[in-house]
């Protein structure tokens, strides 16, 4: 069997557009759009019917988000940084959605390394700020020849790789989910087939993979025996598979709920780790560019 | 056939776009979330803000209140006081006034009854004398034989008052 993992799919290509030559507008944008959607979606929800008192329990769960972005924002940069609370709660919970929404079986566009690379540029840009506004602009030119003026290349590079390290760590980590939630699909639909195959070879032998896994169930059910009872139905949901199976309906059963798993932690747990490492960075990057 | 790019692109077009796409979300955010939630924020500081601040003042203003209150409270009581003090002057004063009155009167009513006692005595003396000078004469008249003279009769009722009052 053959896996190919690709890149976001291209939906539409316009040549000869002028400035841009060669356009593809791919999923990562339409996905984009959807995320977006949702999120203004979402905000609309949760900022509407706000009252002063007497507050509904939609509008203390904003309060709690919003008090959440706002002490992580102040928390990491102090006040003075207030402005940059809703860039940061931007990328926050596009990054979440855009991460999440992969569990749908839609394209997560922060698989595509140019949406961090997106995010990342914008804080290079803010971080570039605050730098020249801290030193002036001699003093930041300045700052590539610490300690010694033989460093230069290496400050360059060390300034030009923020932006690119911030993308890649975020991007190679909701990848690396992606490519090993496909290699697992892929692994699954395998030996699905191979065990199906070789189960529902002959009638017999399905029905009575089935019945060796009914008996133990019943019995275990009986003797309220769990240990007994759910091998058995394991084994008897099998069985009546690999009949299904002999019966002409080729289906790759095991990728059904099992992917769910890894995915626990590649999907959930990865994408909301990343989201939260990308603007713990984003703001202290700013702090220390602005701070001394 | 779909067509995919490949796992790592540089795509100028969706950079370009997903900055855009950063920067209209984080309006977007900040418009009905941020915003919303902020301003019903501060107006509920506001109004914590306002509630202090009224029950404050109002506390003031029970206090002075208050103030003004038991200063009255005080004036009236030691107006009270003076009120009863110069009450129970002008009474102490009115009843040294009445005794003294009443002493006068007595005195007066004494004196007057004594002079009264007196006249009445000097009349009945006088009365007494008389009868007695007119019964004298009589019997001095009946003892002598002859009228007396009105001399006769003078000293004789004055001798005989001497020798009454003596024994009296």
């Amino acid at each position: 069997m053959d896996v190919s993992i690709n890149g976001a799919r291209i939906l539409r290509t316009f040549e000869n557009v002028p400035l841009f030559g060669t356009v593809q507008i791919t999923q990562t944008l339409t996905v984009s759009w959807l995320v977006m959607l949702i999120i203004t979606g979402l905000c609309i929800w949760l900022g509407s019917g706000l009252k002063v008192t007497g507050i509904s329990r939609r509008q203390a769960v904003a309060e709690m988000g919003y008090h959440a972005i706002v002490n992580f924002v102040r928390g990491n940069m102090g006040p003075e940084f207030d402005r940059y609370i809703p860039l940061v709660c931007a990328i926050f919970v596009t990054s979440i959605v855009s991460n999440l929404i992969s569990l749908l079986g839609i394209w997560s566009p922060t698989a595509d390394l140019m949406t961090e690379l997106a995010w990342g540029l914008v804080v290079f840009v803010l971080i570039t700020y605050h730098k020249i506004k801290a030193s002036g602009i001699l003093g930041y030119l300045r700052g590539f020849l610490d300690p010694i003026f033989i460093l230069l290349p290496i400050n360059i590079m060390s300034e030009c790789f923020t932006p690119v390290s911030m993308a890649c760590r975020h991007f190679g980590n909701i990848l690396s989910g992606t490519v090993i939630s496909t290699l697992i699909y892929a692994a699954l639909t395998v030996a699905s087939n191979a065990l199906f195959d070789a189960l529902g070879s002959s009638l017999p032998v399905a029905v009575i993979v089935t019945l060796l896994g009914l008996l133990p169930a019943i019995r275990g059910y009986r003797q309220k025996k769990k240990r007994i009872m759910i091998p058995g139905i394991i084994v008897a949901v099998l069985g009546m598979l690999a009949v299904i199976t002999h019966l002409g309906v080729r289906y790759p059963w095991l990728t059904i709920g099992l992917p769910a798993i890894p995915s626990l932690y590649f999907d959930w747990f990865g994408g909301c780790i990343q989201a939260f490492i990308f603007c713990t960075l984003t703001t202290l990057f700013i702090k220390q560019a602005a701070g001394d | 056939m779909d067509l995919y790019q490949s796992l790592v692109t540089v795509n100028p077009v969706t950079l370009i776009a997903q900055i855009c796409n950063l920067f209209l979300q984080m309006l977007l955010v900040k418009i009905f979330f941020l915003d919303k939630i902020k301003a019903v924020l501060d107006a509920r500081r506001e109004a914590a803000d306002k509630e202090i601040t009224d029950a404050k003042q109002a506390r003031e203003e029970a206090m002075v209140i208050k103030a003004a209150y038991e200063q009255n409270m005080l004036e009236s009581r030691a107006r009270a006081d003076s009120i009863l003090r110069e009450a129970q002057q002008t009474a102490a004063r009115r009843g040294e006034q009445i005794i003294s009155d009443a002493q006068r009167t007595a005195a007066q009513m004494k004196q007057k009854a004594e002079m009264e006692i007196a006249r009445e005595k000097k009349r009945a003396l006088n009365d007494a004398k008389d009868e007695i000078s007119e019964i004298a004469m009589g019997i001095a008249g009946k003892v002598v034989g002859r009228a007396l003279t009105p001399e006769d009769h003078a000293q004789m009722v004055d001798h005989f008052i001497d020798e009454l009052g003596d024994e009296a």
